[in-house]
């Protein structure tokens, strides 16, 4: 781990992680996370299945991120798989403005092609008129397969639309996806993946020879395979190689605050203190601790 | 004065808790909401703008305001039971925009508040919670109440049911036992559940016992607010609970310690133990003797219970 202790881990799916996965993640520094609507590894079926979802990011997993002194935020999107079940999309679109305004929530995404289908894009677009309307940030995800095609449309969509590029965040990208992005104007995030999408060696390569202007990492750690310390373990790797401290908290820390801070709903002057830790806080009966003493740091104070 | 006007005055007060025209867009949102009539503004609208709220009103206005002394007391002056002490600026806004609906007595009013509550967020849901007790037709919400009773979140339990009538008003016996032993159990403080003393029960009595006596065989600390649930319904168990607590006492030096044995104390004052008060004073034992002349002299409320309440709790 690197001696730089302050992260932000602006792509990690934390509903499908562990309380052992968060005290990991505050203990090496993680301060904030963004938490983006995805699939859950298969289709919903109905819309009230989003609805519970999209009321889970922005109850229960943003109280669960706090009992470890984690900010937690969201983004509110119709991912681009479901997209394809156009009948249901159709509902999901409709109550997305429930959702996609509230406190935290800090872009619309991840959104975006997976297929490239039109099914895909009539939802894309639609979304996009949304965030456009509303001022808001846009993430996108792109697609595992015809991945430069599918962020070159992305992007021409959503400048179509008039999304203004510093505000689309464009993830998932690698080493021939990258350029093209921060020529737009786009930001350009990296998942680190231990066997897909990027690793920590290659990020680091990336990062030193072309500086951290507008350079994401993320973990993007989910249900699948993957590391909820990604992010810390990059910049460790980069401090090891000599990577100049600077470029590290861009990478791993400011750049994400900036992009995302676009939104307004990131106290940034919060953020930049401490963290107070209060697990006394529960949720219900499920407290989150079972029968251990809870940690409560001076200044933590219950409702 | 109205509720809804009271909370714009305080708001006023606040301003500087909020983002600057913050206040502007308020009143253009009330006025937009207002302006929809006996028809009522359609949900997807009334929810965005119960959302934007946060938004307009900025980060500030999500931290506890400071009401002056007056405020408070003219607010439990308008709406006995309500005690906006620990309520925020943004809380205040939601709960100004809520009542700005001029439906709010019709089922179609009801069914709006009831959507509302549906695709709501935390924040949205305390402010929402805490305007139960200022709507008209308040029994039509008992459902609700309770489930917010149900409820996950901490800050959410607390915006349902302390500092406001609506429990004590509202809620049968099952529902008010269960809000009261809820409390003990995530630990807010129980002396803001309104009326509570007026509320005590052999039941509620009989539960907070079987919870102490399960906090006992399980080697954990009994919430000193516990003792407030037996009144003059603590029987024999209850004497020789508070008795078992306070024996406690000598081998206690910290302050925040002494708050169980302190309260049990208290507690004998409630049951009416004058004969005990009397033989605790005469032992002069410097932190328990105190808390015995306050009982005897009848200083035995729930309010009293504020002493024993953590700083980090307050």
């Amino acid at each position: 781990m690197p001696t730089t202790k302050r992260f932000f881990d602006p792509h990690i799916h934390m509903s499908s992680r562990t309380t052992i996965c968060y005290q990991e993640m505050a203990e090496a520094g993680i301060r904030a996370v963004i938490e983006p609507a995805f699939w859950l590894g298969q289709p919903r079926t109905n819309v009230g299945s989003f609805i519970d979802y999209f009321s889970s990011l922005i109850g229960f997993e943003r109280f669960r991120a706090s009992q470890f002194g984690i900010q937690h935020f969201c983004t509110i999107g119709l991912n681009s798989k479901e997209a394809n079940d156009e009948g249901l999309a159709k509902e999901v679109i409709e109550i997305l403005p429930r959702f996609a305004l509230k406190e935290g929530v800090v872009a619309i995404g991840e959104i975006g092609y997976d297929e490239i289908t039109s099914a895909e894009e009539k939802a894309y677009i639609a979304q996009l008129e949304f965030a456009v309307e509303h001022d808001m940030v846009v993430m996108v995800h792109s697609p595992h397969r015809d991945k430069h095609n599918g962020i070159l449309r992305s992007m021409d969509v959503a400048a179509e639309v008039g999304l203004d590029m510093e505000k689309l965040i464009v993830d998932h990208n690698n080493e021939e996806t990258f350029r093209a992005v921060l020529d737009r104007g786009c930001w350009a995030g990296f998942t680190i993946y231990p066997h897909t999408k990027m690793d920590s060696v290659r990020m680091v390569d990336i990062v030193e020879a072309n500086g951290p202007d507008r350079i994401i990492v993320n973990s993007s750690a989910d249900w699948g395979i993957s590391d909820h310390l990604s992010v810390p373990k990059t910049a460790g790797l980069m401090e090891r190689r000599g990577i100049d401290a600077a470029w590290i908290e861009k990478t791993c820390w400011s750049n994400a605050m900036e992009a995302y801070g676009q939104s307004g709903e990131i106290d940034v002057d919060s953020l930049n203190r401490d963290q107070v830790v209060d697990q006394t806080q529960m949720f219900g009966d499920t407290t989150i601790l079972r029968g251990q003493t809870p940690r409560v740091d001076e200044g933590a104070g219950v409702v | 004065m109205s509720t809804k006007v009271i909370l714009r005055s305080f708001l006023e007060s606040q301003a500087a808790m909020i983002k600057d025209g913050g206040l502007d867009w308020l009143d253009a949102a009330s006025d937009e909401i207002t302006g929809c009539g006996l028809e009522g503004m359609e949900d997807t609208r009334f929810g965005v703008l119960l959302s934007l709220a946060s938004r307009k009103l900025g980060h500030s206005a999500k931290r506890s305001w400071s009401l002056s002394k007056s405020e408070v007391d003219s607010a439990g002056i308008l709406r006995e039971g309500w005690n906006p002490t620990h309520w925020t600026a943004l809380e205040a806004a939601r709960v100004h925009l809520i009542l700005s609906r001029m439906d709010l007595e019709l089922e179609s009013g009801a069914q709006a508040i009831e959507s509302a509550f549906r695709f709501a967020d935390e924040g949205e849901l305390c402010a929402l919670y805490r305007s139960l007790a200022h709507l008209p037709g308040g029994k039509r919400f008992v459902w609700r109440a309770a489930e917010g009773c149900r409820t996950n979140m901490v800050s959410v339990f607390a915006a349902d049911v302390l500092d406001t009538p609506y429990p004590a008003e509202h809620f049968d016996a099952v529902a008010f036992n269960q809000a009261v032993i809820k409390a003990l159990f995530v630990g807010v403080p129980l002396h803001r559940l309104w009326s509570l003393d007026r509320r005590l029960s052999a039941d509620l009595a009989r539960m907070a016992l079987d919870l102490a006596d399960e906090r006992r065989s399980a080697g954990r600390e009994i919430s000193p607010d516990l003792w407030l649930c037996l009144g003059t319904f603590s029987g024999e168990r209850g004497l020789a609970a508070l008795e078992l607590e306070i024996a406690r006492a000598p081998r206690l030096s910290d302050e925040e310690a002494l708050f169980g044995p302190r309260a049990a104390v208290l507690a004998l004052g409630r049951a009416g133990a004058t004969q005990r008060l009397r033989e605790i004073i005469a032992s002069g034992d410097s932190s328990l003797a105190p808390e015995a002349e306050l009982a005897l002299g009848g200083e035995a409320m729930q309010h009293s219970w504020s002493r024993f309440v953590a700083p980090t709790l307050c």
